[in-house]
């Protein structure tokens, strides 16, 4: 592997190696940019991977301490989880199920096609769907998304069956989705053999990663220095006030100093906040490009909940591809619902274990006994839809160090009256969707810890709004990046990796036409 | 039987091994005895499957003394557990009928010693093989070819959606 000085400043330094780093590394080191990677967590192995719920958690998860705060249910239920992601090569890419949809044109227009929401603060993004478009079809060929590209949808399964029919009945089109987990043999890759555990790391290699696509690739372009094991601790700024270096603690615990011609985050939203709230100095008293008080706020992670519903007969949802199934009714924006934005219903399975652990975390006694006894017959769905930006929710710093002597986060999160009539809404037509293909019991499960964590560096036309250019450059620092998901200016109801692999792309073409000019 | 095997990731370790007898509880390594049992029918008595025998709860438990051998805020927690359970009712809470253990259990709720031994015996009790196999649940697969020729798609009491849908 190419190596670089630690005082080479003409290396771009990247924090993080999931949707948005690893891509964007592979995407600068093929246009010939030095890259330096850096990576909190340990380089995994397809070998290393377990097909087993705890362990594959245990192995990848992010699971440094955090608090939470406000009045949402993940607080009281994961208090120091409150988020999910992991710390690995690969990122949460690793742990994904693999969903690509794209933003629609209303959701980046979210300020002027929802109006003003008392107690939210919507902008469109500083981007449309036209600028966008190109990339996400640059993407989704790169991932092998399902329905695109030639690519054939995934099988139907067994949890599917149950939502076609139950869907079907309503008068509601369902469809296997767009996932970029192979059907067929693609870009090197195998078909999926339907195991059942992308979650865990995904041992056959049939649903795309950066840890199995993007990072080799850009290994082989001799362009990239992959350091594992280096947690990111401060961002230093030079005398004109330009991002120039990254400080960084070693797996033996040494610190070093890598020198940078620019700085990309991409450690997930509560990582990349955090990084920017510490890495305070003279010039940047509240934290590197947060003169406004934006960093850390607005913070979005979607509304996420699951109906786990018994039927008379087996199921087996636990049998094949985790996410492959979609409702798309609800997705466009409609003021007759009574709330604003929308949200996609998809399937959902888990195995016995973190079914039990989430059908209602702190629920006991017989009545949850007799329910879970069932799991051969449970069948599930999982909404993911936009949840309102508001000021008050934000990564803030606390009081108490970790082991590399930064300030823990806090994650604080009130629901929007919106979100808690989206979330009602979605219960009802997932429970009427199970209940319409025979279910006799349907349980409303509550929110995970949150995994689609979004909007709390977001991008803004202007700088008063927000963190970011819509290049996903900071306002206040021009050689300063951030590429995952807390650049979104709002939530949208699909699940993020997509848009953030687009993005990524599109910022790759940015750096280095700044750079053939000059300018970075 | 429900006509399924289930299956651990060969990589794992395999279970704990418990006694069929009451020397199980010379297994334990720090969780004093009195304190396991405790434990045990509190285990019991929050997630009570009648199908199920007594070794899986057992196994719970010995997971709890791994819990409190490498954690002593663990330990306390347990104790703690114990000392209120116990302290509530005129007879020991493992003496109660089921009814009792129940009220024990619900006016202890909020407590973090509580919350600790409840999701613990989630934790542990639904991540045991003996459970997958007794509930459905077949487990790891790619050492077996995924399920992809193993049912994924073998449900036949409902239409089946068109091709490509």
């Amino acid at each position: 592997m190419t190596q670089y000085e630690l005082d080479d400043a003409g290396v771009v330094v990247i924090i993080g190696s999931g949707a948005g780093g690893g891509t964007l590394a592979h995407e600068l080191t093929r246009r010939g940019v030095d890259v330096v990677l850096l990576e909190a967590g340990k380089h995994l192995t397809a070998e290393d991977f377990v097909n087993d719920e705890w362990g594959g958690y245990e192995m990848l998860s992010w699971l440094d301490k955090r608090t939470a705060s406000g009045d949402w249910r993940v607080a009281r239920d994961h208090p120091l989880t409150p988020s999910w992601s992991c710390q690995v090569v690969g990122g949460t890419t690793t742990h994904w199920s693999g969903c690509c949809y794209r933003l629609i044109a209303d959701e980046m227009r979210a300020r002027t096609v929802y109006g003003d929401i008392p107690g939210a603060s919507l902008i469109d993004w500083p981007l449309t769907l036209d600028e966008l478009e190109p990339y996400y079809h640059l993407a989704e060929a790169k991932m092998g998304v399902t329905r695109t590209n030639g690519l054939p949808g995934l099988p139907a399964n067994n949890n599917f069956k149950v939502m076609y029919a139950g869907a079907t009945a309503l008068g509601l089109n369902a469809s296997t989705g767009r996932q970029a987990i192979n059907p067929i043999p693609y870009d090197g890759r195998p078909a999926t053999i339907q195991d059942g555990f992308t979650v865990t790391g995904d041992k056959v290699g049939s649903r795309w990663s950066t840890l199995n696509v993007e990072i080799p690739r850009a290994l082989a372009t001799g362009k990239l220095e992959l350091r594992p094991q280096s947690r990111a601790v401060f961002i230093e700024h030079d005398a004109a006030g330009k991002a120039s270096g990254v400080v960084y603690v070693d797996a033996a615990g040494t610190r070093h100093r890598q020198r940078a011609r620019a700085v990309v985050l991409a450690g997930n939203c509560v990582e990349s906040s955090r990084l920017l709230l510490h890495s305070a100095s003279g010039m940047f008293a509240h934290g590197l490009a947060n003169g406004h008080g934006n960093v850390g706020r607005y913070y979005l992670r979607h509304i996420i909940q699951t109906v786990w519903s018994v039927f008379d007969k087996p199921v087996n949802m636990h049998r094949g591809e985790i996410m492959t199934g979609m409702v798309d009714d609800f997705v466009r924006h409609d003021p007759a619902r009574g709330f604003a934005g929308g949200y996609y219903v998809e399937l959902n399975s888990m195995g016995l274990p973190t079914t039990a652990a989430f059908l209602d975390p702190g629920w006991w006694g017989r009545d949850f006994a007799g329910v879970i006894e069932q799991y051969a017959h449970m069948a599930g769905m999982l909404l993911s839809g936009e949840d309102m930006p508001q000021a008050g929710n934000r990564i803030t710093l606390t009081d108490e160090l970790d082991a590399f002597g930064v300030p823990v986060a806090n994650i604080h999160y009130d629901e929007h009256p919106n979100d808690l009539k989206m979330r009602s809404h979605g219960y009802k037509t997932m429970t009427a969707i199970h209940q319409a293909a025979g279910a006799k019991r349907s349980i409303e499960a509550p929110a995970y810890p949150a995994s689609h964590n979004l909007g709390s560096n977001r991008m803004s036309a202007k700088a008063e709004d927000g963190v970011l250019d819509g290049q996903g450059r900071a306002h206040e620092v021009p050689n300063l990046f951030i590429a995952d998901g807390s650049a979104f200016a709002t939530g949208g109801a699909c699940n993020p990796t997509l848009t953030i692999v687009a993005l990524a792309i599109r910022q790759a073409d940015f750096m280095t036409r700044q750079m053939a000019a000059g300018a970075l | 039987m429900n006509g399924i095997n289930a299956y651990k990731d060969p990589k794992l370790p395999p279970p704990i091994e418990v006694a069929d007898g009451p020397e199980w509880v010379e297994a334990l390594t720090i969780l004093d005895r009195d304190v396991a049992h405790t434990l045990l029918a509190a285990a019991r008595t929050l997630y009570p499957h009648d199908g199920l025998p007594e070794r899986v709860y057992r196994r719970v438990i010995l997971h709890f003394d791994r819990m409190a051998s490498h954690s002593p805020a663990a330990a306390q927690s347990f104790a703690e557990f114990v000392d209120r359970a116990d302290a509530t009712m005129p007879l020991p809470f493992r003496e109660l009928s089921e009814s009792y253990r129940v009220a024990v259990l619900k006016e202890m709720e909020t407590s973090a010693a509580f919350r600790l031994v409840q999701r613990s015996t989630v934790r542990f009790l639904y991540d045991d093989v003996e459970v997958w196999q007794a509930f459905g649940y077949e487990g790891a697969s790619v050492h077996l070819g995924g399920y992809v020729a193993r049912g994924f798609n073998d449900l036949d009491w409902l239409p089946e959606p068109p091709a490509g849908v």
